[in-house]
């Protein structure tokens, strides 16, 4: 017995001679090593929120644009990758500039080291992608405001500034070290610049395209024009719900203490209370407990929560979620009234909760956790100071004024020179014919074609 | 609407010759009843209106019996009778109702054929007189012209039988249409003879009561939890409230069923109230805050909004948020508390009989 063990641990020296002689790889290695990877899952999970992005808009418009719908995200993704690796990210993360308070300037045409650099905590390759789906998230939240009715070049052209310069400025400013950042506003994973900022590309953009067609009638009263799938609305926030986890938690970069478990726990709260607080409120004030108001209010819950995540205790993080459930329900009803038409819901899932979400850290964020991020200071409650909240109003005003003027200034422009909005004729046909020549439900459309013509 | 004049106007509908002087004379009744709605009290307002609706209809069947006679088919063979359901059976149409309609005449001892063939005409054209003085026909086609409902007194019978016996959602319905049948020209005994029937089979099937509960709750009283209107959110009745349909009928049907269990025969609502209270079925106290309740129904469903099409008269049962004003919305409320109260009660009172 002794024999072939002896015999048998010989063979494995011959065969693996390495395994006796390797060294141990560093604590830090390891350490970089986990963080990549967790960044890494993080980034596919919020690329895969662009799937939720494509049911959600799609299942609440109508049959006849679905097929654009769904393939113009993909389109606008591939584009937004291109355009942020070679200026976006750049202008956010760029090296060190003299006028750094404002935006960065450097590694544009990124060109990374192939490994992560001697003392880094993940590769930048990594962060890069990451950086990139947010800003492939937003994009896709402010195509909210243009659909059903925008030109497909229209999409070109704004994917190109606000990939390029809207996004990467108000990154850089939160984010990027840029003056906000100094003076301390708390944004965790962006419910400011993230959702805000589509939110108020969004609410420019259908601002100028003026509503769909028979969205209002003549004496201001609104018509509800209901999407042609509900179950892909239920089922992208559900994908995008679990993408959320990437969103939030990835936030952390790294494993470290096991932080990042803290951010998805207040992350589930948040989306849950959301949603029950939405159902229940649809229910009590209009008699019918709506499901898209519930599902709104998901969102709400998730959007509101993303920047406070890992500033509040759970507790708060229900009291957030519920208050977005509610904020959301009226948001849209204030949106009907001033006769804004908002088909996807853009305007009051990520702007109305996304303001929320940034001011509730003003008011929730506990000491022992702002200093455990390094980011400001506790809110209202923990501390009985109004200093957090002020720079939180500022940040969510500074913001939304600069993305305001600047969506205005790109749209407005594109709008007088080539046209923003589709021909009252191709609207009705349709987008998938009137843009790309094909329908997205080939079958079920024929009919509708034939009537179009009578 | 004074009387003198009233009485002229249904002397006019009496003597009229044709369907043309029939609805000039509709037409005119309207404009004067439009205008004498903010003035005059409802209940008087309502019988008025009615008693000409019912003016109208009548002189509408004579018209067509002359007709089948000048065609050369005769007069009636047998005794019939001209049946009105939904709110023309309770005499409370509105400015704007719809036709529903029902003929049952007494079993031949021959000639079965050729019995049917003639009120199948008959009603056909009665229809379509009605059609000519504004009336729309029902939407659920219960109409004379439909042989479904256009049978011989034996024929009937075997139906209510048969509706009583197999209670799909579909034979309640019919059964509680049937609850507010009254008989507008003719035979007046051949309806109560309908009726004797349905309340026998009512009490040797007093469970379908509770299908009919299902039935008479399914429309709910218009008001939240925090006692708000619940309005339109869209469409171009947006911010309007559906009286007809939100206040009007789940007070409407809340108390058929209350009369239906306690073999009450009247078919308006607000008589069916008043024998309720008598039978102490509903205290005083309560019977009369619904009245009050009931009567602002009646009065707003009558300033719905119109719509004539075709030269039809009807209503989307809808109240326009103008008219929403500020004393009306206050009253509204609280007698739509009220209506919600009454079909808790009646929910109640129908699963605790069962039980």
């Amino acid at each position: 017995m002794i024999k072939k063990t002896m015999l048998a641990l010989g063979v494995f020296t011959v065969l693996f001679p390495l395994m006796a002689y390797a060294e141990d790889p560093s604590t830090a290695t390891l350490d970089m090593g986990l963080n990549s990877l967790w960044v890494m899952l993080a980034f596919i999970l919020v690329l895969l929120m662009q799937g939720g992005f494509i049911l959600l808009e799609a299942g609440s418009t109508r049959m006849k644009n679905a097929g654009h719908v769904a393939g113009k995200t993909i389109f606008t993704t591939g584009l937004a990758a291109l355009i942020y690796w070679a200026f976006g990210y750049g202008m956010a993360f760029g090296g060190d500039s003299s006028f750094n308070a404002m935006f960065g300037w450097g590694d544009f045409f990124f060109n990374p080291s192939i490994t992560a650099v001697q003392g880094d905590s993940y590769p930048s390759t990594v962060f890069f992608l990451f950086q990139l789906a947010f800003a492939a998230v937003s994009l896709s939240i402010a195509w909210g405001g243009f659909a059903e009715r925008a030109k497909l070049s229209s999409y070109i052209i704004f994917t190109l500034f606000f990939v390029a310069i809207i996004y990467p400025t108000v990154a850089h400013w939160i984010w990027g070290g840029g003056w906000l950042a100094e003076d301390g506003a708390q944004d965790f994973a962006g419910s400011t610049v993230v959702h805000l900022t589509g939110a108020l590309a969004a609410f420019a953009a259908t601002v100028l395209l003026k509503p769909r067609i028979g969205k209002f009638n003549k004496d201001g009263s609104a018509n509800e024009i209901l999407g042609h799938n509900q179950v892909f609305t239920a089922l992208s926030v559900l994908l995008l719900w679990v993408g959320w986890f990437g969103f939030n938690a990835g936030s952390t970069v790294a494993i470290g203490d096991g932080f990042f478990g803290f951010v998805a726990f207040n992350t589930m709260l948040g989306a849950g209370a959301g949603g029950v607080a939405a159902l229940l409120i649809s229910w009590a004030v209009t008699g019918k407990a709506d499901i898209t108001a519930m599902l709104n209010g998901t969102l709400a819950g998730l959007v509101a929560i993303t920047a406070s995540c890992a500033f509040v205790d759970p507790w708060a993080a229900v009291v957030i979620g519920l208050a977005a459930g509610v904020l959301v329900f009226y948001s849209v009803k204030f949106f009907e009234k001033i006769k804004v038409d908002d088909p996807i819901y853009a305007l009051s899932v990520h702007g109305a909760a996304g303001v929320w979400g940034t001011i509730a850290n003003g008011i929730f964020a506990t000491q022992a956790l702002a200093d455990k991020v390094g980011v400001g200071t506790g809110g209202l409650i923990d501390t009985g100071s109004w200093k957090q909240l002020w720079v939180q109003f500022e940040s969510v005003f500074v913001v939304g004024a600069f993305v305001l003027v600047a969506s205005f200034l790109v749209l407005g422009v594109m709008k007088m020179i080539m046209g923003f909005r589709v021909t009252e004729e191709q609207e009705i046909i349709g987008l998938d014919l009137s843009e790309h020549g094909a329908y997205g439900y080939p079958e079920h459309m024929k009919k509708a074609d034939s009537s179009i013509q009578g | 609407m004074n009387d003198p004049m009233q009485l002229q106007l249904l002397k006019g509908i009496g003597s009229a010759d044709c369907m043309d002087e029939l609805r000039s004379l509709r037409d005119q009744v309207h404009d004067q009843m439009e205008t004498l709605l903010y003035k005059c009290p409802i209940e008087p307002y309502n019988e008025q209106l009615n008693e000409v609706h019912d003016a109208v209809i009548q002189r509408s069947i004579i018209l067509a019996e002359a007709e089948m006679a000048r065609a050369g088919k005769g007069s009636p063979p047998v005794p019939y009778a001209y049946i009105l359901f939904g709110s023309g059976g309770r005499r409370e149409q509105t400015l704007s109702s719809d036709q529903d309609s029902g003929v049952v005449y007494e079993d031949p001892v021959s000639d079965l054929e050729i019995i049917q063939q003639y009120f199948k005409e008959l009603s056909n054209i009665i229809v379509c007189h009605l059609q000519e003085a504004g009336y729309p026909p029902c939407e659920g086609n219960v109409l004379s012209s439909n042989p479904e409902w256009c049978m011989s007194q034996s024929a009937w019978a075997a139906k209510l039988n048969g509706w009583f016996e197999e209670p799909t959602w579909e034979a309640v319905r019919y059964l509680l249409i049937m609850a507010d049948s009254r008989c507008v020209y003719g035979e007046a005994w051949l309806v109560d003879e309908l009726k004797d029937l349905f309340f026998i089979d009512m009490l040797n099937h007093s469970v379908i009561v509770r299908r009919m509960l299902e039935n008479t709750l399914r429309h709910k009283v218009l008001i939240g939890i925090f006692g708000q209107l619940l309005k339109e959110p869209y469409g171009q009745d947006a911010g309007s409230l559906d009286i007809k349909y939100g206040a009007y009928i789940p007070m409407v049907n809340s108390i058929r069923l209350l009369s239906i269990q306690h073999g009450i025969r009247e078919t308006s609502t607000l008589a069916r109230m008043k024998r309720l209270m008598e039978a102490g079925k509903l205290s005083e106290v309560d019977g009369t805050l619904y009245e009050g309740a009931f009567r602002l129904f009646v009065r707003l469903r009558l300033m719905s909004t119109e719509i004539r099409v075709n030269g039809l008269y009807s209503s989307s049962g809808k109240l326009s948020s103008s008219k929403l004003t500020k004393e009306i919305t206050d009253e509204l409320k609280s007698s739509l508390r009220l209506g919600k109260k009454l079909q808790r009660a009646v929910f109640k009172q129908t699963m605790g009989r069962l039980t």
